[in-house]
Parts: structure tokens; C-alpha cells; sequence
């Protein structure tokens, strides 16, 4: 690790990469800042233009965007009690109220310190465990990386929303759209229909762009927008935070750091499950129970910890088996791949200069996200009520320029718009887009490494279970699905006693 | 006042811009496109030839830009050029030999399509073995030969140049029924494959074996090429020549759209021969990537692509089936 250092601080300390890194964190913040516009969203839409880039200047944008998001959405959640993304909902339950008693900007800070300290805290935990982990995954072998695809895949189960019946049709979808390019076994066609652009399957960028981005103009056209009032001058107060204060936030900011780098890890899982559970702990541990709900600065800080926690967790599993903790990460293994980085032990041995550069990378996006949200808070605020008349035609031509760009040609930009169409469909019919985008990610790896297996042991499906590794995967997919079957088994006990 | 102000600077500012970009400049922007992934070998050596072209001409900068995609990508670049445009494309014996003969619907041009510039370099693969096997030679691997009764070999894609090699050895050999052949997506992860004894055998540019040679994971058997290898880490692996099996070098050529000037591809090829005769270049390609300079001659390439051909139409059976 440690002769990987200097290199990487070598090819991390240009002003290029610096510049790319507040970009980002200036655009993730705003656009999480704004409800309606997701970190998701913002990352398609700025994925096409990192792939002219290099690797590192190019995953520094997209981490400041990922992380910034998580920050950005506390924005309006504490000013307008809308969270500008679902993870920021925790935080809107305390950020708000405080607010309310005249402590806008104490509110804004400790969610800002917040974030940052679980953004660092998990940067740190990516640097230190990703080569640990990566050590591990190289013993993996065919058929052992099939079952890691198998318990990737249960990450649908998780982002199915409320029927998991729809995530897995859902799921499939984005598997066929996954065999679409030559069969991966044997180079022949497969589903091009002699369209000679398809021989290479459908880019994913551009199907992203479609299926999150444009779609959302489909389903805005179809609402009349109202109007956001925000009254800046509200944010009058010092924000000062007291020391009796500090030290209240030490333990749920550590605690919930910790819950976020487990739960992010853990792919299928994401911001918004770390920030409630994270929640839900600082109350139960608090000794000032009664504040929560009514402007807890311990509330707000668990919250906002965990879900930036999560960022450099969930790159762990990317990195190191190219299985994506969460949807905006899986995005993110394409600005990788386009750079010739795949996950696995190699990109922290041969490539370990780059891979280091970018997870020391995302410290100094961090710092940057508390630099910038010291100083702009206001300005991030004021973005909170951007008409959307004016968002969406520039939303629609970063779409269209953003398709356009990735092989210059108008045949993607109707692939973009053919998946907008299936989207909004499917929107209609209550079903997901996540699993789509995840089958369509985890597709092309799971057939492979399935048929390689096959091919290896001569049609034998024992291979399967033929190492501790193998087994340890089953067990975990078993236990995977079988905790997510419960608690949608409880939740529709739930909603039916309602 | 003000805005009046900034309106004149802005258009001052923008018009000062417009007249900059009709300087009349000789220096043209070639891009050179490599249909392969980044990480590969064609777009490093492309990559590093582009970042000395300013060193040996004033007239020519080239950029060069890794699109994978092999045959559609090449498709594309011919679909969207012309004769003279400001644009190169790389192309080898895996289109114009093997996707030829394996799956022509699949390209949309024949090499009359371009124009040949130069050929940068040329790789001697190597076939490497699962180092429990304990075969370093040529006569080891007769002897494993004759007991096995498969033999499994890891190559990076299907139908690929490392396929058809291995394909051509063991068939020429006699043991073309008994070859699986296992398809990787890339290189690193055949030969990981090997060092793990998911495969016996695997066939790879030496380079890309090198690290998991270091490390003790595989030995190497051969090389598919006339000679010993006579240089670095693997100087002494025996060539395949030697011992009259088939074999070809790997070759990827700068190729530029057909009805280019003349003179532009000679002053093309001037360039990457004077980049190609530098001391840094010729280091760099055999010390780190392990491969030779290796310039040609338009006869030399169309004898290069016959050669191909032959062993894939002896070998078709094998790999396709």
C-alpha cells in the first residue's frame, strides 16, 4: 500500500483534479439541494462528459457530485421541510423544527459537520479495507464470482419499492437489455437486429439517461409545477453551536459513521436505511429523548453522518468485485471501465497509483464539500426555489447533449429517448426503474461468469458449491432474500392493519 | 453605463477570440482512433506515440482516443470519413484476418476502405501453464500432452488472435479434439484464470502475463513466434516455429481513409517512423510493454493478413465448434 502512496499523491495534487473536484461538489450540492432532482439524476447527466476525461479527474467529479448529494438534500429538508433527496428524510424530521426556533444556520452547520465527518470517516475506511477485501476477492474463481453476482442481484430486492414482484420484472428487463451485443461466450450477435450499432450492446449511459433523466421531464410535463417561496432572510441567526452542544454530537456522529460504512457496504442497502436506523439509534441511546422530533441536534447529526457514510462504503464491493453497493455507484463502474479500470486485486496492484489517487481523492472531496458549504450555504439555499419552468429545458439539453456526446452520433440520442418512452411506461405501471438500471449492470457478469463456470466444469453444476467461498455466498443470498421477504411480509401487515 | 460597458468588453473579448481562430495555423489535429480498450496494448503504445508527435513535426499533432469496440467501432470510424479527413484508426489481423472470414456481416468495410500508414510495433504472445503442472518447455508439454485427456486453455475472447494460436498449436499438434478453449474479457483475468487451475494453459502478450509470472502462479511453455525469445524476463521460452507448428505475430496498423493525398500518408508515416526511431520509444516498447518496433511495408502487411487467414480457415473447426 504504503509505495503506492506517493505516486498517488503525485497524480491526485493537480489543479485539473481540484477544480473537478469542487465542480462536482458544486453541482451535487445544488442539484440535491433542489427536491425533485436527485444525486441519481445528476450523476447520469454528467456521466457522458467524464468519459473524454481520465480516469481520476473524471471519478473526482463524479464523487464530489455523490457526496455533495448526500449533504445538499439537508438543505431543504431543515429550510422548506421538503428533503431534496430521500436520504435527507431523517434529517428533515429535526433539521426542520430547529429551524423553526431560529437556528437555520446552526441546523445547516451541524449537518454540514456532520456530513463531512462521515464522509471522511468512511474515505478513510474505503482506503484501509478496499486492498483487504480486494485480497479477498482474488481467490475468487468462476464459478465463486457467479454467487457474488447471485448476491449482488438480491440488491433488487431492496430497491423494488413497494412491490418486489414489480422490481423483479423490473430486473429482468434490464437483463434482456443486457444480452442486447455480441453473446459474451462466443462473440456472436445476439438481439441486434442487424443494426450495426447494437453490435456492441446498448451503452449504459445512454439508457440511464433515458430511463432517469429524460423521463422525469416526461412525468414534470405532466404536472402543473408549484411554486417554492423561500425566504432566505430567515437565515439570520449566528449559528452558533455551544460546547455543551459539541460534545452531544461527538457519540451519534461516530456511531452513526460506523452504522453507515456497515450498512454501505452491504450492496442493496443505501443512504436512506443508514440515516433512519442511524436515527433511531441516537434516539434510543440520547439522554435528551424528548428533543427528538422537535429540533435535536443529535437527531440531525446521526442522520446526515450515516447517509455520507455510506459513499465510500459502497464503493468497497465496486472496487474490489464490481458489484455496486447502490445505483448511483453502479453508474459510476462505467466511468471506470471506460478508463480500462476493473474492479478487482489488479486495480490496487498494477494500477494501484490511480486507484489509490482517487480513494485519497475522496477525502479532499469531503474537505472541499465543508469548504464550499461554509461559504455558499446561502447561495445553495437560494437554489432551493429555482422555478422548475427554468430547470427543466436545462435538464433536457444537458439529456440530449449528454447522449449525443458519448459516440457523437443521433442514434443515441433516439436510444435515449426510446428508454425514456419504456420508463414512463413502466412509471404507469407503478414499476421501478433501479432494477432495470441494476440488471442491466449486474447482467453481462452474471451470464458470463455462469456459462464460464459451466464450460469449466463440463456442464456440472456441483462447481457451484465446490469452495468455502461458494457456500458462504449461498448462504448469504439465502439470508439476504429471506430478511427481505420478512420485513415486506411485515410491512404489508402493516399497511393492512392501517 | 455599466452593462453598456460590459457589452463592449464581452464583444471585444469574443471578436479578439474568432479573429485568434482564423490565424491561418499549418498545425493539424490527427486523431487516432483505437477500436480497443484502454487498458490494452494498442491504445498504450497509440497513447504514447501521440505524446511525442509534437517532438518530431510542426505540421502534425496526433490525439489518440480508445473507443472499445472492436468491429463497430471501426464500422463507425469508416461511416463517418472521408478521404482527407484529419483521422487514423488502428485495425488488425483480428478484423481484416479472423471477423473476415468468422462473421463478415459484421464489417462494413474491406481494407480497400483505408489507406496503410505504418505498423507500430509487433507482440510475440506466449502460452503459459498452471505452475502445478510443472511445464517449462516444449518437451513437457509433449509429455502432459500425451496423458491428458483435456486440455483447457484461457484466452481473451472466444475468437481471438490468442484462440486461433492456441487452436493452430494444438491442432498442429494432434490434439485439436481435445482443446477447450475458455473465454476471458481481458487478458488479466485469463491469466489469473491459469494461476488459479481454472485452465491449464493460457495465451497471452507477454506483458500481460508477466506480473503473475513474477509471482509464481504460471511458467511459461512457448512463444508463438520463429525464434527463441532472446530478450527480457522470458529470453530463452522456445518459438513454436522451431519446431514447424503454425504461429503469427501480433500486429495492429495506423490506417488512414482510402483516398488520402499520397503525400499526407508519406508524411504520416515520416512521423511515426522518426517516433518509432526514437530511443525512448524503442526502450519503452520493449522494456515495458515487451514488444518490438516493427515498421512495414504495404506488401508486408497484406502478407501479414494472408498468413492469418490460412490458420484460421485450418483451424476454423476447432475454435468455432
Amino acid at each position: 500500500m504504503l509505495e503506492f502512496i506517493g505516486p498517488a499523491l503525485e497524480h491526485l495534487f493537480t489543479l485539473e483534479n481540484f477544480l473537478w473536484m469542487n465542480l462536482g461538489v458544486f453541482i451535487g450540492s445544488v442539484f440535491a439541494a433542489v427536491p425533485g432532482l436527485t444525486v441519481i439524476l445528476c450523476v447520469i447527466l454528467f456521466l457522458p462528459f467524464t468519459y473524454k476525461m481520465t480516469a481520476i479527474p473524471g471519478m473526482m467529479f463524479l464523487l464530489g457530485i455523490y457526496c455533495a448529494g448526500g449533504y445538499g438534500g439537508s438543505v431543504s429538508a431543515i429550510l422548506i421541510n421538503t428533503p431534496g433527496t430521500p436520504h435527507a428524510a431523517a434529517t428533515m424530521m429535526d433539521g426542520h423544527p430547529l429551524s423553526q426556533k431560529g437556528r437555520t444556520k446552526a441546523a445547516l452547520k451541524i449537518a454540514l459537520y456532520a456530513s463531512t465527518f462521515g464522509g471522511v470517516f468512511s474515505a478513510l475506511m474505503l482506503l484501509f479495507l478496499g486492498p483487504q477485501v480486494a485480497e479477498v476477492a482474488a481467490q475468487l474463481g468462476t464459478a465463486e464470482y457467479f454467487m457474488v453476482c447471485l448476491f449482488g442481484l438480491t440488491i433488487i430486492a431492496g430497491v423494488s419499492g413497494k412491490s418486489m414482484i414489480k422490481g423483479i420484472i423490473a430486473a429482468c428487463v434490464g437483463l434482456l437489455i443486457s444480452c442486447i451485443g455480441a453473446d459474451p461466450m462466443t462473440s456472436y450477435d445476439r438481439f441486434t437486429l442487424g443494426i450495426p450499432r447494437l453490435y456492441l450492446g446498448l451503452d449504459l449511459a445512454i439508457c440511464l439517461i433515458g430511463l432517469f433523466a429524460l423521463v422525469e421531464i416526461l412525468a414534470k410535463a405532466e404536472k402543473k409545477p408549484g411554486p417554492l417561496i423561500l425566504d432566505a432572510e430567515k437565515m439570520h441567526d449566528n449559528g452558533k453551536i455551544s460546547k455543551e452542544e459539541y460534545k452531544r454530537l461527538l457519540r451519534p456522529t461516530l456511531l452513526s459513521s460506523i452504522i453507515g460504512v456497515m450498512v454501505g457496504i452491504i450492496p442493496g442497502t443505501g443512504a436512506s436505511e443508514a440515516s433512519w436506523f442511524s436515527y433511531d439509534r441516537a434516539k434510543a441511546m440520547s439522554k435528551h429523548k424528548e428533543e427528538f422530533g422537535h429540533g435535536s441536534v443529535e437527531g440531525i447529526a446521526a442522520a446526515e453522518a450515516a447517509n455520507n457514510a455510506v459513499t465510500g462504503a459502497t464503493l468497497i464491493p465496486l472496487l474490489t468485485m464490481g458489484i455496486p453497493g447502490d445505483g448511483t455507484v453502479a453508474i459510476m463502474l462505467s466511468a471506470l471501465m471506460i478508463n480500462g479500470l476493473n474492479p478487482g486485486l489488479s486495480l490496487f496492484t498494477t494500477q494501484g497509483d490511480i486507484m489509490y489517487a482517487i480513494m485519497i481523492g475522496l477525502i479532499f472531496v469531503n474537505l472541499f464539500m465543508l469548504l464550499q458549504g461554509s461559504f455558499l450555504t446561502k447561495l445553495f439555499a437560494k437554489v432551493v426555489s429555482i422555478p422548475q419552468e427554468i430547470l427543466t429545458p436545462i435538464i433536457v439539453l444537458f439529456c440530449f447533449a449528454g447522449a449525443y456526446s458519448v459516440n457523437k452520433n443521433y442514434f443515441d440520442v433516439g436510444v435515449a429517448l426510446i428508454f425514456a418512452i419504456i420508463a414512463w411506461l413502466l412509471r404507469k405501471l407503478e414499476m421501478p426503474a433501479v432494477p432495470i438500471l441494476l440488471g442491466m449492470v449486474l447482467g453481462n457478469m452474471t451470464e458470463t461468469n455462469f456459462r464460464r463456470a459451466l464450460l469449466i466444469s463440463n456442464g456440472n453444476p456441483a462447481i457451484f458449491v465446490s469452495s468455502i467461498y461458494c457456500i458462504i455466498f449461498i448462504v448469504l443470498t439465502v439470508l439476504a432474500v429471506a430478511t427481505l421477504i420478512r420485513s415486506k411480509m411485515k410491512e404489508a401487515k402493516a399497511g393492512i392493519k392501517k | 453605463m455599466k452593462k453598456r460597458i460590459l457589452s463592449a468588453v464581452l464583444t471585444l473579448t469574443m471578436a479578439v477570440g474568432l479573429l485568434t481562430g482564423c490565424g491561418g495555423s499549418k498545425t493539424a489535429s490527427w486523431t487516432v482512433t483505437c477500436p480497443w480498450a484502454p487498458s490494452g496494448v494498442a491504445a498504450m503504445v497509440s497513447q504514447k506515440a501521440a505524446s511525442m508527435s509534437t517532438n518530431y513535426s510542426e505540421n502534425i499533432i496526433l490525439v489518440a482516443d480508445a473507443i472499445k469496440g472492436d468491429a463497430a467501432t471501426v464500422n463507425t470510424w469508416v461511416a463517418d470519413t472521408k478521404a482527407d479527413d484529419t483521422e487514423l484508426v488502428f485495425a488488425g489481423e483480428g478484423l481484416f484476418s479472423i471477423t473476415s472470414i468468422l462473421d463478415p456481416a459484421k464489417l462494413q468495410f474491406t481494407y480497400d476502405d483505408f489507406v496503410f500508414v505504418e505498423n507500430l510495433y509487433s507482440s510475440v504472445f506466449v502460452m503459459s501453464a498452471d505452475a502445478s503442472l510443472n511445464i517449462n518447455g516444449m518437451s513437457d508439454l509433449e509429455a502432459y500432452l500425451a496423458s491428458a485427456d483435456e486440455i483447457s486453455v484461457a484466452a481473451n475472447g472466444a475468437t481471438s488472435s490468442e484462440a486461433f494460436l492456441a487452436a493452430a498449436l494444438f491442432g498442429s499438434m494432434g490434439y485439436g479434439e481435445k482443446l477447450k478453449i475458455t473465454p476471458y474479457s481481458s487478458a488479466a483475468e485469463a491469466a489469473q484464470a491459469v494461476a488459479r487451475g481454472e485452465t491449464s494453459f493460457a495465451v497471452s502478450h507477454q506483458s500481460q502475463i508477466l506480473e503473475t509470472y513474477q509471482q509464481g502462479g504460471v511458467t511459461i511453455v512457448c512463444a508463438f513466434d520463429g525464434d527463441d525469445i532472446t530478450d527480457g524476463e522470458f529470453a530463452g521460452v522456445e518459438g513454436v516455429g522451431k519446431y514447424g507448428y503454425p504461429y503469427f505475430r501480433n500486429r495492429c496498423f495506423v490506417l488512414a481513409r482510402s483516398g488520402t493525398k499520397a503525400e499526407t500518408v508519406s508524411e504520416l508515416k515520416k512521423l511515426y517512423d522518426d517516433i518509432l526511431a526514437d530511443g525512448e520509444m524503442a526502450s519503452w516498447l520493449s522494456d515495458t510493454m515487451m514488444l518490438e518496433v516493427d515498421t512495414m511495408s504495404e506488401q508486408d502487411v497484406q502478407n501479414h493478413i494472408q498468413n492469418v487467414q490460412d490458420i484460421v480457415n485450418e483451424y476454423y473447426d476447432i475454435v468455432v465448434n
